[in-house]
């Protein structure tokens, strides 16, 4: 720099330009950086002293998925993060267009409430199945609509949750096919 | 060049200054919105009877948004008794507002003997809650005003002592 101003490069020397655009462009990468960081210091900021534990939103917290395992049945899944519990009781299933019968849930782990007496819970994960009325279609899109209840045991709950996911029912004779997850809310979760 | 530094980065820490005072004002005016839209509702009681939230305006308002069906909500709500019964006179007021349905918090209520009001919010609450910082949308979420109106406190999960009844007492010796 001192170098530089004891013997100045011509105006308009490319070395010079050359300089005057690299501090161009640092002023540029930092006043962007600068204004960026308004709207990532934003929710800090509107965050009150005391707000709390770090919880998962209930979408990731009990992670959905299901498939059709055949024509008349559909498998449903529930991946459900360390620390958080859905109840058994609180689960309800619905599929369109056609209609599901009661869900076939497997025992939970007793938990004592001292509200509602004793209640079952689920933790870990958690396969279960919704017969269908009548066979679906080979290749048929269904759609499964679930809604479920769970709590964190940094001693919060969430509430009823509704979830949805689309399905295909697998070709006549084919196996079936992967879990499927919620698409909106894998991608944006 | 020194100079052209010195400008630089006067420049940026202005930016920076600006966006920081920007954020902090933003910050201040979405709370103030939040809780002055809380303070212009009006929920009905277990009675049915509508109750504007502006009628404790100037008193120390704790909000706690909660539901029958939460176990740890209905674990912290009788130290919220015993902190109305004690602080009320001061100008302590604890509003519930249930997530909820009126029969069930009825059936609950009339079990626990709170004595202080309780709201049916329905789900449309945790919505309201959200805007208050309630980022993941659970209960018990907890919110204290001050005597201006103003959000002075917002926690997810039970209240935890003594720090909750220190700023209380803080709140109310404020003028």
């Amino acid at each position: 720099m001192r170098r530089r101003l004891a013997d100045p490069a011509p105006t308009g020397s490319p070395a010079r330009r050359r300089a005057g655009l690299a501090i161009a462009a640092r002023v540029i990468v930092l006043a962007a950086l600068a204004v960026l960081a308004v709207p990532a210091a934003r929710p800090a900021l509107a965050q009150i002293p005391g707000a709390g534990p770090e919880l998962l939103s209930p979408d990731r917290a009990f992670r959905l998925s299901a498939r059709a395992l055949d024509a008349d049945t559909v498998e449903v899944r529930f991946d459900i993060a360390d620390g958080y519990y859905l109840y058994r009781d609180r689960m309800s299933f619905r599929v369109e267009p056609v209609p599901a019968a009661s869900a076939l849930l497997p025992p939970g782990k007793r938990k004592h409430d001292a509200f509602f007496g004793d209640v079952d819970t689920y933790r870990g994960i958690v396969d279960l199945r919704v017969p269908l009325k009548h066979a679906a279609a080979p290749g048929e899109m269904l759609t499964l609509y679930a809604e479920t209840q769970g709590c964190a045991d940094a001693g919060v709950c969430y509430p009823p949750n509704p979830q949805q996911v689309r399905i295909t029912v697998p070709a006549a004779g084919a196996r079936a096919g992967d879990f499927v997850e919620p698409r909106s809310k894998r991608l944006f979760n | 060049m020194r100079r052209r530094t010195l400008i630089i980065g006067g420049a940026i820490a202005a930016v920076t200054g600006v966006g920081a005072g920007y954020a902090a004002v933003e910050a201040s005016r979405m709370r103030r919105r939040s809780s002055a839209a809380l303070l212009g509702l009006v929920l009905p009681d277990l009675a049915g009877r509508e109750q504007p939230l502006a009628q404790w305006r100037g008193k120390v308002v704790v909000v706690n948004f909660w539901a029958t069906w939460c176990g740890p909500c209905r674990e912290e709500m009788p130290h919220f008794v015993r902190t109305q019964a004690a602080q009320g006179a001061n100008g302590l007021q604890f509003v519930g507002i249930a997530v909820d349905q009126a029969a069930k918090v009825r059936e609950f209520a009339g079990q626990l003997g709170i004595n202080y009001p309780l709201l049916i919010g329905g789900y449309g609450a945790i919505e309201l809650s959200k805007t208050l910082g309630n980022s993941v949308g659970a209960l018990p979420f907890t919110i204290i005003i001050d005597r201006h109106g103003e959000l002075a406190w917002s926690h997810l999960g039970a209240v935890k002592e003594p720090q909750f009844s220190a700023l209380v007492a803080k709140l109310l010796a404020a003028t």
